[in-house]
């Protein structure tokens, strides 16, 4: 059997794996067109200020592909996936054959038409390669007046944001919506974390956005003009705005494309024998129930590990997933999951606040939990997104939950579980354990 | 030996995999004699296995109202945590079984602890890691597992472990007639 894997990156990656653990002899090749072994990619802007090295951003050990025989074809593009023969198609003219493809490109970066944006020059540039950071660590030496204008107030740009003010730089996030991680805060967590940044050296401009870069003789940028008529002095322009699937390759194919990739319930394209996963797949979104592209790293694992699964002829099924994500500001952590800004009158909204130290929202839809979010103190937050995706009645826990006492939920349901004195269990396995945990879990 | 070879512990562990069992409703919590023993416990033998830095202890018991809960690391078989892990610094050791961390590599993300189900991993904010209980697959016995007198915590095989739920059963049942050969 030969498999072929296109994204070398967390969804390939965890589709290989599960294709190894159920067939040792299979041929794995996987493709990528940048010229690394597999990084981390989100810990780019870690590697700007040296909390990763050169050594530590590799996500998997030195001898990972050699071990589980996989054979990694680094630095060639893909340039169109041909269905009817079942070959994938290299930019060199190189043609493999497959199987079963696994498609896992990921996303492009989404730069909105703004004037004197070139992505040629090396004082400009998006941020979601390791070549990004290593461009950005060159502009940030080569700046003069050592300010950074970052484009997008969201996950990517408040960390590029907070790389490059690690590098010296004095940075200002434009931002167009009201406030910064603006899809997935509301106002009062947003705000905490504007001061945040602003306290540690980052400015924020909220509502604006940038209409034009001005630039000098050699094309690199001088100053930027908001949408409000201000001018900024910039030395080097981040766009951060977004990611898009990236599925341009696959146009001709056959593979049935709505924003992203279509996949039915085993993560198989419309097309038989091609599957798909991570940033680039449409899937199910269990709290807003209907597909949704949600481009998170577990998710990317998890899609992976189904699509690989299938590919090695066991049947699995992905039950869909939801968005959640954690980030930390300069000391604060911030968790959110699931739904953050109630979509409709029938959903209650329950919050607590301490100053700018502590701050928990919960959504709730009737008694069911389905979002939340965890500002400052984050500890247990991983129960509640267990609640939350799963869809468990727990309404009379609000107030526990709020008062950060999330273990309280733990207790009592475990403590049922687990405990085998009051003895229900008559054969002893390990998996008919735990209702609530492992094998339930997805 | 022969007699009790199914219970035999030893064989046991020697011939099929060992799991630290929870029996929550064993846990006091050692509160008559003032401290937790195996907070403690982990804590001086992190404190002996890293030296100065990712020091702390992995587990930690929850109360609610006269119930107690130790919270340990369950080894889920296809783990959340290792899932979120962005930079890869946390993954499961194929020899031992146990999903453990490569402190190294950890910058702080808090992916794992936002998708732990079991609330067992932590935000260390001082030395800025996410630590999480290895399983002390190095060591024969867990510690934590050594200093628990109430039985709370168990290393155990497969075979005892069946063995000693359907005696659990019985004696549930038949009360007083059946007695266990296992301590603890």
């Amino acid at each position: 059997m030969k498999y072929v894997i296109i994204g070398n990156s967390y969804a390939g990656l965890s589709c290989a794996d599960a294709i190894r653990r159920f067939d040792k002899t299979g041929e794995v090749t996987i493709i990528s067109d940048e010229n690394y072994k597999a990084y981390a990619r989100p810990l780019i802007s870690y590697y700007l200020e040296g909390k990763t090295t050169d050594e530590t951003i590799w996500y998997k050990d030195d001898d990972y592909y050699e071990k589980n025989s996989f054979k990694p074809m680094l630095g060639k593009k893909v340039i169109s996936v041909d269905t009817a023969a079942k070959k994938v198609i290299i930019e060199d003219g190189t043609k493999i054959d497959y199987d079963k493809l696994f498609i896992g490109p990921g996303g492009v970066p989404f730069v909105p038409p703004t004037e004197g944006f070139n992505i040629e020059s090396p004082m400009m540039g998006t941020f979601t390669k390791f070549d990004d950071a290593k461009k950005m660590k060159n502009a940030a030496k080569m700046a003069k007046n050592k300010e950074a204008i970052v484009v997008g107030g969201g996950l990517i740009g408040l960390k590029a944001s907070e790389g490059l003010k690690a590098l010296g730089l004095h940075v200002t996030i434009v931002e167009l919506l009201p406030r910064v991680l603006g899809l997935a805060l509301d106002e009062i967590s947003g705000n905490i974390t504007a001061k945040r940044l602003n306290e540690n050296g980052i400015d924020t401009a909220t509502g604006e956005t940038v209409t034009k870069i001005n630039l000098d003789a050699s094309g690199n940028p001088v100053s930027v003009i908001l949408k409000s008529g201000k001018e900024l002095i910039a030395d080097i322009v981040v766009v951060g705005v977004g990611v898009r699937p990236n599925v341009s390759f696959l146009e001709g194919s056959g593979v049935k494309i709505d924003r992203g990739i279509i996949v039915d319930k085993t993560m198989m394209t419309s097309v038989k024998d091609v599957y798909a996963g991570g940033d680039a797949v449409v899937i199910y979104d269990v709290i807003n129930k209907r597909p949704n592209i949600i481009a998170i790293v577990p998710l990317a694992c998890e899609e992976g590990r189904v699509a690989g699964t299938n590919m090695a002829g066991v049947y699995r099924e992905y039950p869909g997933g939801m968005g959640l994500n954690a980030v930390e500001i300069y000391g604060l952590p911030i968790v959110t999951i699931g739904l953050t800004n109630p979509a409709n009158d029938s959903q209650k909204v329950y919050m607590f606040q301490d100053d700018e130290k502590v701050y928990r929202k919960l959504v709730y839809d009737g008694e069911v939990l389905v979002g939340a979010i965890l500002l400052g103190d984050i500890a247990g937050s991983g129960i509640l997104s267990a609640i939350i995706r799963q869809g468990l009645k727990c309404l009379k826990y609000k107030d526990e939950f709020l008062n950060g006492n999330i273990y309280s939920f733990v207790i009592d349901n475990e403590f049922e579980i687990y405990n085998i004195n009051e003895g229900y269990a008559i054969r002893g396995d390990f998996e008919d354990l735990p209702e609530f945990s492992r094998t339930n879990w997805r | 030996m022969n007699k009790n070879k199914l219970t035999n512990l030893k064989e046991d562990l020697k011939k099929n995999q060992i799991e630290i069992m929870l029996y929550p409703s064993r846990c006091d919590g050692c509160e008559s004699e003032g401290f937790m023993a195996c907070v403690k416990a982990c804590e001086t033998h992190m404190n002996e296995k890293y030296g100065s830095k990712y020091t702390g202890a992995r587990i930690n018991i929850k109360k609610k109202a006269g119930k107690f809960f130790p919270v340990i690391c369950h080894n889920c078989e296809e783990a959340p945590c290792v899932d979120a892990c962005m930079p890869g610094a946390r993954y499961k050791d194929m020899e031992t079984g146990w999903t453990i961390t490569n402190y190294k590599k950890c910058v702080g993300c808090w992916m794992c602890v936002m998708s732990c189900p079991f609330g067992a991993i932590d935000r260390v904010e001082k030395d800025h890691f996410a630590s999480k209980c290895d399983g002390c697959a190095d060591e024969d016995t867990p510690k934590c597992v050594e200093v628990c007198k109430k039985g709370a915590l168990k290393r155990i095989g497969i075979k005892n472990y069946s063995y000693e739920r359907r005696l659990m059963v019985a004696k549930k049942i038949y009360g007083p007639y059946i007695k266990s050969n296992i301590k603890g």
